[in-house]
C-alpha cells in the first residue's frame, strides 16, 4: 500500500528516483513503469506530475541546475590571476560533483544517449571552464605562438578531458594505484601540471594561502 | 550622454568571465561611478545579485531584453 504524500513532497520523490535511475541505466534504459515502482506510486499519478519520460527527464536537469556550481565566490576571494582563477573553479566543480556524483553518471549517459536537452546541459557546465581557458590564453599567448588559435582550444579541451578523467576515477573507477592520493592532492596537480603545459608557472600558491589565511 | 562611466560586454560568456571582468572593471573606476555590463549567461542574474551584496558595489538595475541581460553597478564609496 503506497503512503499518501503531498504533491510537492511527491513531485520531489519522483524527482529523486528518477536522478537515481537515468544516472544509473540512461535515458532509454529506464521506463515510465520503473520509477513509478521505485516510488511506489503508479503510472497515472506520476503522469499527473511529469506528462512524459522527457518532462521527466528535463525536470531532473533542471534541479540539478538549481544547485548549479557559482564561480561568484571563487572571484570574490581569490586573486584574479589565471591560476588562482582556475584553482578555485576547480575546487568548485569537484565539490559539487563530490555532493552529487549522479551528476557525472547522467552526463556519461547522456554522451551516447544524444538527448539534446542533456547535451546543452552540460556542455552548458563545461563551458565556464573552456571560456575562461581560452579567454585568458588568448590575451596571454604571444601572437607569434605557432597554431596558436588551434593550441588555445586544445588547452582547454585539454582541461577538461584531465579534469573529468580525475572525477571519474575517484567516483565512479576506484582505483588502488591512485587510493592514497585524494581528488583534494590530484586536481591541484593536475591544474599545476597544465600551468606548465601551456607556459605559465604556478608561484602564487603559497602567497595566497597566507593572503586568504 | 550615456548614464554610465564604462561598460562591458560579456555576451557569449559564462560565469565566472563576466563578474571577474566586472570585478577587474570595477577596481579601475573611481568611487560613485557607474558600470554597465551586457552579458547573455542567464545565471549571471543571480552571480550579479550575489557579487554586489557582498562586495558592496550597488546593483542599481538589472534588466532582460531579447535574451540580453543588461546590469547597472556603482561602485562604492
Amino acid at each position: 500500500m503506497s503512503v499518501r504524500l503531498p504533491g510537492p513532497e511527491r513531485r520531489d520523490s519522483i524527482l529523486k528516483a528518477a536522478q537515481r535511475l537515468f544516472s544509473e541505466k540512461g535515458y532509454h534504459g529506464v521506463s515510465i513503469d520503473e520509477i513509478a515502482r521505485k516510488v511506489d506510486v503508479s503510472p497515472a499519478i506520476l503522469y499527473r506530475h511529469f506528462k512524459s519520460k522527457q518532462m521527466l527527464y528535463d525536470a531532473v536537469l533542471q534541479a540539478m541546475s538549481a544547485q548549479r556550481e557559482s564561480y561568484v565566490q571563487t572571484i570574490i576571494n581569490s586573486g584574479t590571476s589565471f591560476e588562482d582563477v582556475l584553482t578555485g573553479m576547480t575546487q568548485v566543480y569537484i565539490k559539487s560533483i563530490s555532493d552529487n556524483p549522479d551528476l557525472l553518471r547522467i552526463e556519461l549517459q547522456s554522451l551516447l544517449d544524444k538527448n539534446p536537452a542533456a547535451s546543452d546541459f552540460f556542455k552548458n557546465r563545461w563551458k565556464s571552464f573552456t571560456d575562461y581557458i581560452e579567454f585568458s590564453l588568448n590575451e596571454r599567448l604571444p601572437y607569434d605562438t605557432p597554431n596558436r588559435e588551434v593550441t588555445i582550444l586544445t588547452a582547454a579541451l585539454m582541461f577538461q578531458g584531465m579534469l573529468r578523467e580525475v572525477l571519474l576515477q575517484k567516483h565512479l573507477q576506484p582505483q588502488d594505484r591512485l587510493e592514497d592520493v585524494s581528488l583534494h592532492e590530484l586536481s591541484q596537480e593536475l591544474v599545476r601540471l597544465f600551468l606548465r603545459s601551456v607556459g605559465i608557472e604556478k608561484s602564487h600558491l603559497s602567497r595566497r594561502a597566507v593572503i586568504n589565511g | 550622454m550615456s548614464d554610465f562611466d564604462s561598460e562591458l560586454d560579456a555576451t557569449g560568456l559564462n560565469c565566472p568571465l563576466p563578474i571577474l571582468r566586472a570585478k577587474k572593471a570595477i577596481s579601475a573606476m573611481e568611487a560613485g561611478q557607474t558600470l554597465r555590463i551586457i552579458a547573455t549567461d542567464p545565471g549571471s542574474v543571480k552571480d550579479f545579485e550575489a557579487f554586489c551584496k557582498q562586495t558592496g558595489n550597488e546593483l542599481l538595475s538589472s534588466g532582460e531584453e531579447e535574451g540580453k541581460f543588461t546590469f547597472m553597478i556603482k561602485k562604492a564609496a
